[in-house]
């Protein structure tokens, strides 16, 4: 469903993105690990189409995100780091909206905001101004215009960010929900940096750190016999590049402390 | 073009949710009352004059409907940037931005979509005009001549909508309202004004050799083509040129594809 060839993002002399490939099988549920500044939100931006990659190409459902952009987009709901609201309309209204912008259909239209407004838990509010809404709610929201128009591919980036403890328990609930819908499951790439939360919801685990792919394995894997997934998480952040089990073919020995510089001012 | 209609849709709804909506039409309706209550009273006065000939040459086209609604451009100048500024600028700043860029919608019908809200709060901003004007074909006598009236609020709601391309390219390059608006208002100021320098230019160029006055010549002609004033002035004193009509389709045009542009440059950098 989705395949990422190489994908490579440089600003200046920073590589954001290096050589990052991966592919997630439709259906599967996969948590984007990392540190902060690790080069999640470059990458999910990449996918989505909202930057380019300086190198390298990704297809989403078959569609190549730069040649047949607008297709590749169709088959994405995106949840960005800031939920894209407009606090001066009310929650039914802006679906409605994003309805329109992702090619719902007129007719199905009012079924899919119905829809998306019953699987988010926004139905009592939808008369309500945006934003007048608490931020658990904006979020749903935000969950909200990334599913109306049903995408294959979801891509969620930090979307529990901010929220508090009850808060996130809803969200991961409706996130699980989706991933196990029995019609129209959606195949979700979420981005996070709590580790409950991949293993509360994902079934496999991408780690990336100063823009390099470091791990990617199932989740039982990784917490069979008995290891923390924060063990994991803190041993493949750490890890010198020599050390790793597979290095990327790019991979030079000075390029961890090359990207380090500008990664601690970014 | 679904997307274009969605998008004027939304962007004229939050006009009227917004306080800028308000606040343009007022100051505009207050600044537009003034003016013309100003013209018509001055035409009464003259009516007193005895002088026959003077009352000959009296009629409401060129003494009340041509300067009053010339007199607003400097207004439309001054409230136009305030409706276009938040156009792309808010977006950034709320990161609503990232919805458009990764929805299958085209650029061009972002910016087609965006400028067509304005066109509206535009139209409805002459609109008023015309119920000022209005007044005159109703106790006006002789009344004034509907082509020439309808071609002098022509000129002012063309020139409005190349204030208004202008506008949309600024707030497109900045994630500030207010600096959108400033840089606005200044460059309008600029390209307005500028065609009131070729006199200078020419004057400074005089005396010196024929091939200096005639690059000067080139120079300003070239200038005052570019500047509004002129072409405004032309149509709104009623004479319509196709050399007018394709300065405000290539002002507003152009804008317009460099606001796409410069949009599609900062995602492609």
């Amino acid at each position: 469903m989705i395949e990422a060839k190489r994908i490579m993002k440089r600003y200046g002399e920073f590589v954001a993105v290096d050589d990052v490939s991966f592919s997630v099988a439709a259906g599967e549920v996969v948590g984007f690990l990392g540190p902060n500044g690790a080069g999640k939100t470059t990458t999910m931006r990449i996918l989505t189409g909202f930057l380019p990659a300086s190198d390298g190409t990704a297809l989403i459902d078959g569609h190549d995100i730069f040649h047949e952009a607008i297709a590749a987009r169709r088959a994405i709901g995106y949840l960005p780091e800031t939920p894209p609201l407009y606090p001066e309309m009310d929650v039914q209204g802006y679906l409605t909206f994003v309805a329109k912008l992702k090619d719902v259909p007129r007719a199905k239209r009012k079924a899919a905001v119905e829809r998306a407004m019953e699987r988010c838990g926004l139905a009592d509010v939808r008369r309500r101004v945006i934003g007048a809404l608490s931020k658990g709610y904006r979020q749903r929201v935000g969950i909200a215009q990334a599913i109306v128009h049903e995408p294959k591919v979801l891509i969620l980036d930090e979307p529990t960010v901010g929220l508090d403890p009850i808060q996130i328990r809803e969200i991961r609930q409706l996130l699980a929900s989706l991933a196990t819908a029995q019609e129209g499951a959606h195949t979700i790439v979420l981005s996070t940096h709590i580790l409950a939360e991949v293993e509360a919801i994902c079934r496999r685990v991408i780690l990336i750190h100063k823009g390099k792919k470091v791990l990617d394995a199932p989740l039982s894997e990784l917490t069979a016999n008995g290891a923390k997934l924060e063990d994991v998480f803190t041993r493949a952040t750490q890890r010198d590049e020599a050390e790793l089990e597979s290095p990327p073919a790019s991979a030079t020995p000075d390029a961890p402390t090359g990207a380090a510089q500008p990664a601690a001012s970014a | 073009m679904r997307h274009t209609f969605a998008i004027a849709g939304r962007e004229l709804r939050s006009y009227f949710v917004s306080p800028i909506a308000y606040a343009v039409l007022t100051l505009w309706a207050v600044i537009a009352g003034f003016f013309f209550v100003a013209y018509v009273g001055f035409y009464a006065q003259m009516q007193k004059y005895p002088d026959p000939a003077m009352l000959e040459r009296l009629n409401l086209n060129t003494q009340i409907v041509t300067p009053f609604v010339q007199q607003l451009w400097i207004v439309v100048l001054l409230l136009v940037p305030g409706l276009t500024m938040g156009l792309f600028a808010t977006e950034k700043a709320n990161g609503t931005h990232e919805l458009y860029l990764t929805s299958p919608i085209s650029i061009g019908s972002l910016v087609l979509g965006k400028f067509l809200a304005v066109v509206a709060m535009v139209t409805l901003l002459v609109a008023l005009l015309g119920g000022f004007v209005g007044l005159l074909f109703y106790f006006g006598s002789p009344p004034p001549e509907l082509p020439q009236t309808l071609c002098t609020l022509l000129a002012l709601w063309l020139v409005a909508l190349s204030y208004a391309a202008v506008g949309t390219l600024f707030s497109a390059l900045t994630r500030s309202q207010l600096i959108a608006y400033f840089l606005t208002v200044v460059v309008l100021l600029v390209i307005t004004l500028v065609g009131e320098l070729a006199p200078v230019a020419s004057q400074a160029a005089a005396g010196s050799s024929e091939w200096v006055t005639s690059v000067v010549e080139a120079g300003t002609s070239a200038v005052r083509w570019l500047s509004s004033a002129d072409h405004f002035e032309q149509l709104a004193t009623g004479l319509v040129s196709t050399r007018g009509l394709a300065y405000f389709a290539f002002v507003i045009g152009s804008f317009l594809i460099v606001t796409k542009t410069a949009i599609e440059s900062v995602r492609w950098r």
